[in-house]
């Protein structure tokens, strides 16, 4: 069966976007990049729902486009799988991607490096979309490496301002731990099975596993664990928000680092064949969850805020993911794209509005006069983070707590607790932000966002309260493919108990956040004096990026004596010794002496040795 | 008898090879080649007789011509080398001129 | 009886190569050969050929070695060393050679080879028809050769040893008539 145009047109379009907008437009009129590439993004966004539909209807696509590489008895090709999961966050990140590009086109329009800013940021929806629909872990790797290298160029995009090199470098280097242990798990697959298609190894996998599925298993949630930051190769997101907004906003929100939340759905097969794995997932996620919603309660940036969150929610996701529930794990990705997504452009259109990249708490208060409509979209979205009823958020974070409740009183605990902090920080970053202006803060005045910024947040706040009515659509869509189970993708049903738990929990954050915001106005600006090492603990992540800083200074040193030790004094005086073992091999044993006698010798020996050869 | 003109030719031949590879002088080379022609006449003419063969006699004799013509040019270099100041040895004679 | 000689003169032959072998001086080791080509030329009647061994005895050790002897007086030898240098130390240079000895003498205990004392002097009479008969252009290239040797002796130009007698190069006739001053020749 053959790839639908869609499907063509998913690559075809960005592809023909990015040559157009850097051979033919670029060099003349910078200004206009975004044209073709918002033509693209239109295109692409019209294909992911076109393919959706085609899923829903029941046809699954796993189509080989050509061979890649081939040796021996293993095989890797080039191909596209169109399964319910894929295409449902596919259809997520191309809705999303496309309003965040429409918005990056207002954002970034003073900038001076606009046209390159469209073509990295295109790069990556283009990465991302290829992740998506790889049909096969090593096409899977490739993309997941363009993900990477876009984020560097992003992060970094503001080469000028050291903080931002070093965040791109640190993100970049954090992710190669990550994409080591991909690989490892890669080479091993292809080393057993010899062609890693997901349709065929998991096939193969239930017939004969493999020897160390363990290790596999394990890297593949290394790999996971530090694309979607879990606890301790987190530390790169916060870091990350150097980048400009939108890209904090598409990548470190909704898209890329879900992709190894999106790597642990594919994967699912293997990793539940693996016995103790998805209960240390969980455990990761949770312990993620609940140490990043701590952080978030007491960070001064509002992006950063926001980082934190993106973690804790990554930390939810892993733990449904880790109980088994694999749909209700994407059920939450494809939400927290949405509501994460009004978050961060909000937070841009604060930043905007004061006149600078980001925006501290300490610049921003009483807010709600002069950007009302920034307002009621955050709210919409912070309602969607806390889960209350109507909005997309509640129906995803109530089945995250369902599962947990079904698995146990620990793991209902750890997303209650991670629901209730969640509720604390969002709530606490729209009072400082919007009322007010608290005693720390200078009131503020911004401008309100202009229409091609405030319109694709309008969109997408809309998204984040009604997605959810489509949950049960979803839970459809997802379960087409049949991969992984049906069991790991089906979704709960409503309960009362869930309902109740969740909007206690998030109604009990709230609370305190109203409390220590709105009570007790100089608390936000004075506990830090008050509690200085509670303070400076939080500073350091609770101690872990000093723990971070200290491996790495372990690591430079090793990496310069192996490197002092092995490639000087080794290799290079292996090297260098040469010459002097061979100079006086040379000079003993002069052949060419020029000698008549040695010449002569020589005949003679020859003839001797060839003498020899006809005795013997 | 075969046996024996074979060895005693061999031991020559070899003897002469010797003094030609080991010696230093290009004198004592020329000895030694005269000793190794003399070597291969003395089996050479013994086999002609022995097969019957006159060309193979015919061929010695033009062997000791020759060998006597290439001892005469062998000589004349050395004198030349002499009058030219450089020794006839071969430690001297190691590098082809400029 | 003639095997019994031929050992006798053989042992002779190789007694005087190793003489010459070994001897330091070149005028030694040139007599030393000089009787070694006596032993070779009988070997050479021995075997079958008076006249061969004739030729041997005339050209060889009557032409050739006397040539030799009066080089050798004429360009003494400053060599110091005896032996040659050589790059591989002396025994393995010595091994050499004696290894190929050693597998010729080897190779010629071959089974198979007819004994037999061959009849004296029955094939020298067809030697000249052979000579000048089927190997009349090799008869004549040798003879080219002598005459170009000969050639090569007379083209000497600084002849020493015509020098320091007195005598031109170009004749036979003192030096004192042709300008040169008389104190030169005749005296070292």
């Amino acid at each position: 069966m053959g790839l639908p145009l869609s499907a063509i047109l998913l690559f075809a379009a960005p592809v023909a976007a990015l040559l157009a907008a850097f051979f033919l437009v670029r060099p003349f009129k910078p200004g206009w990049t975004h044209w073709p590439i918002l033509a693209s993004c239109a295109v692409v966004t019209a294909a992911s729902v076109d393919l959706a539909a085609k899923v829903y209807a029941g046809s699954v696509f796993d189509v080989p486009v050509c061979a890649w590489m081939a040796a021996g008895n293993w095989m890797v090709s080039f191909g596209v799988r169109l399964d319910g999961i894929g295409v449902a966050v596919l259809t997520m990140v191309c809705v999303v991607g496309s309003l965040i590009h429409v918005y990056a086109a207002g954002y970034m329009r003073s900038d001076p490096c606009f046209s390159r800013f469209f073509l990295s940021f295109h790069l990556f929806f283009l990465m991302m979309i290829g992740m998506l629909v790889s049909n096969n872990y090593v096409q899977f790797y490739l993309f997941w490496e363009g993900v990477g290298l876009s984020s560097y160029l992003l992060i970094g995009f503001w080469t000028h301002k050291p903080a931002a090199r070093s965040a791109a470098l640190q993100a970049f280097i954090t992710n190669r731990v990550g994409d080591l242990g991909f690989l490892i798990a890669i080479l091993m697959l292809l080393g057993f099975y010899g062609d890693t298609r997901f349709g065929l190894l998991f096939d193969a996998m239930g017939s004969q596993p493999a020897p160390l599925l363990p290790l596999i298993g394990l890297m593949l949630f290394v790999a996971a664990a530090t694309k979607s930051a879990q606890f301790p190769l987190y530390f790169w997101l916060p870091d990350a928000m150097e980048g400009p907004t939108p890209v904090s906003a598409l990548m470190h929100a909704a898209t890329m680092v879900t992709a190894g939340i999106f790597l642990l759905a594919r994967s699912w097969p293997l990793i539940a064949a693996v016995p103790q794995l998805p209960t240390l997932i969980a455990a990761v996620g949770g312990g993620t969850a609940i140490f990043a919603g701590l952080l978030a309660c007491c960070q001064t940036d509002l992006k950063r805020i926001l980082a934190y969150s993106t973690v804790s929610h990554l930390g939810l996701m892993a733990l449904a993911l880790g109980l088994g529930r694999v749909g209700v794990a994407v059920l939450h990705l494809l939400m927290h794209g949405f509501f994460k997504a009004v978050l961060f452009l909000c937070a841009g259109n604060i930043a905007h509005g004061i006149g600078k990249s980001t925006a501290h708490v300490a610049e921003v208060g009483g807010l709600r006069r002069s950007m009302p409509m920034t307002m009621a979209c955050f709210v919409a979205a912070a309602l969607s983070l806390a889960g209350i009823w109507p909005t997309a958020g509640f129906f995803s974070k109530d089945a995250v707590i369902e599962a947990g409740l079904e698995a146990g009183p620990v793991w209902a605990a750890m997303a209650l607790t991670a629901a209730a902090l969640g509720a604390f920080y969002i709530v606490r970053m729209l009072l400082l932000a919007f009322y007010g202006p608290g005693s720390g803060q200078k009131p503020g005045h911004a401008h309100e966002a202009p229409p091609q910024m405030g319109a694709p947040v309008l969109f997408l706040a809309l998204g984040a309260l009604s997605a959810g009515w489509l949950a049960p659509g979803i839970g459809r869509l997802l379960a087409c493919g049949r991969m992984p189970s049906e069991e790991a993708l089906a979704l709960p049903h409503f309960s009362w108990t869930v309902f109740a738990l969740g909007t206690a929990a998030a109604a009990l954050g709230a609370v305190a956040a109203y409390v220590l915001t709105v009570g007790r106005p100089d608390f936000e600006w004075t506990w830090r004096r008050e509690y200085p090492r509670a303070a400076s603990l939080i500073e350091t992540d609770l101690g872990w990026r000093k723990v971070v800083a200290a491996a790495a200074f372990v690591v430079r040193r090793l990496s310069d004596l192996v490197g002092d030790l092995l490639d000087h004094r080794c290799w290079d005086g292996l090297i260098e010794s040469l010459p002097r073992a061979t100079l006086p091999l040379g000079g003993a044993v002069s052949l060419t002496s020029g000698r008549l006698s040695d010449h002569l010798w020589w005949i003679v020996s020859g003839a001797a040795l060839m003498l020899l050869a006809a005795l013997i | 008898m075969n046996a024996t003109v074979l060895q005693v030719g061999v031991l020559l031949f070899t003897l002469g090879l010797g003094m030609v590879v080991l010696r230093g002088q290009l004198l004592a080379m020329l000895l030694g080649i005269e000793l190794m022609v003399g070597a291969v006449n003395v089996i050479l003419t013994y086999h002609a007789n022995l097969f019957g063969d006159p060309k193979a006699l015919a061929a010695v004799v033009l062997i000791i011509c020759v060998a006597a013509a290439e001892a005469v040019l062998g000589l004349c270099l050395i004198l030349k080398l002499h009058h030219g100041g450089i020794p006839a040895e071969t430690e001297s004679l190691a590098e082809l001129r400029d | 009886m003639r095997e019994l000689a031929f050992y006798f003169v053989g042992a002779g032959a190789i007694v005087f190569s190793l003489g010459m072998l070994v001897q330091r001086s070149l005028y030694a080791a040139a007599v030393c050969l000089l009787m070694a080509l006596l032993q070779t030329a009988v070997m050479l009647s021995l075997a079958g050929s008076p006249l061969v061994g004739c030729i041997q005895l005339i050209v060889s050790a009557g032409g050739v070695m006397v040539l030799v002897v009066v080089a050798i007086m004429a360009a003494p030898s400053q060599a110091k060393a005896m032996w040659a240098r050589f790059a591989v130390p002396k025994p393995l240079a010595a091994a050499g050679v004696l290894v190929l000895a050693a597998e010729l003498l080897a190779l010629i205990t071959l089974p198979g080879l007819s004994g037999g004392v061959p009849p004296a002097g029955a094939l020298d009479a067809k030697v000249g028809a052979v000579l000048f008969g089927s190997y009349a252009v090799a008869t004549e290239a040798a003879a080219l050769v002598l005459f170009l040797a000969a050639l090569a002796v007379v083209g000497q130009e600084e002849n020493d040893f015509m020098k320091r007698r007195g005598v031109s190069p170009h004749g036979c006739f003192p030096l004192a008539a042709c300008g040169t001053r008389p104190g030169r020749g005749g005296g070292k």
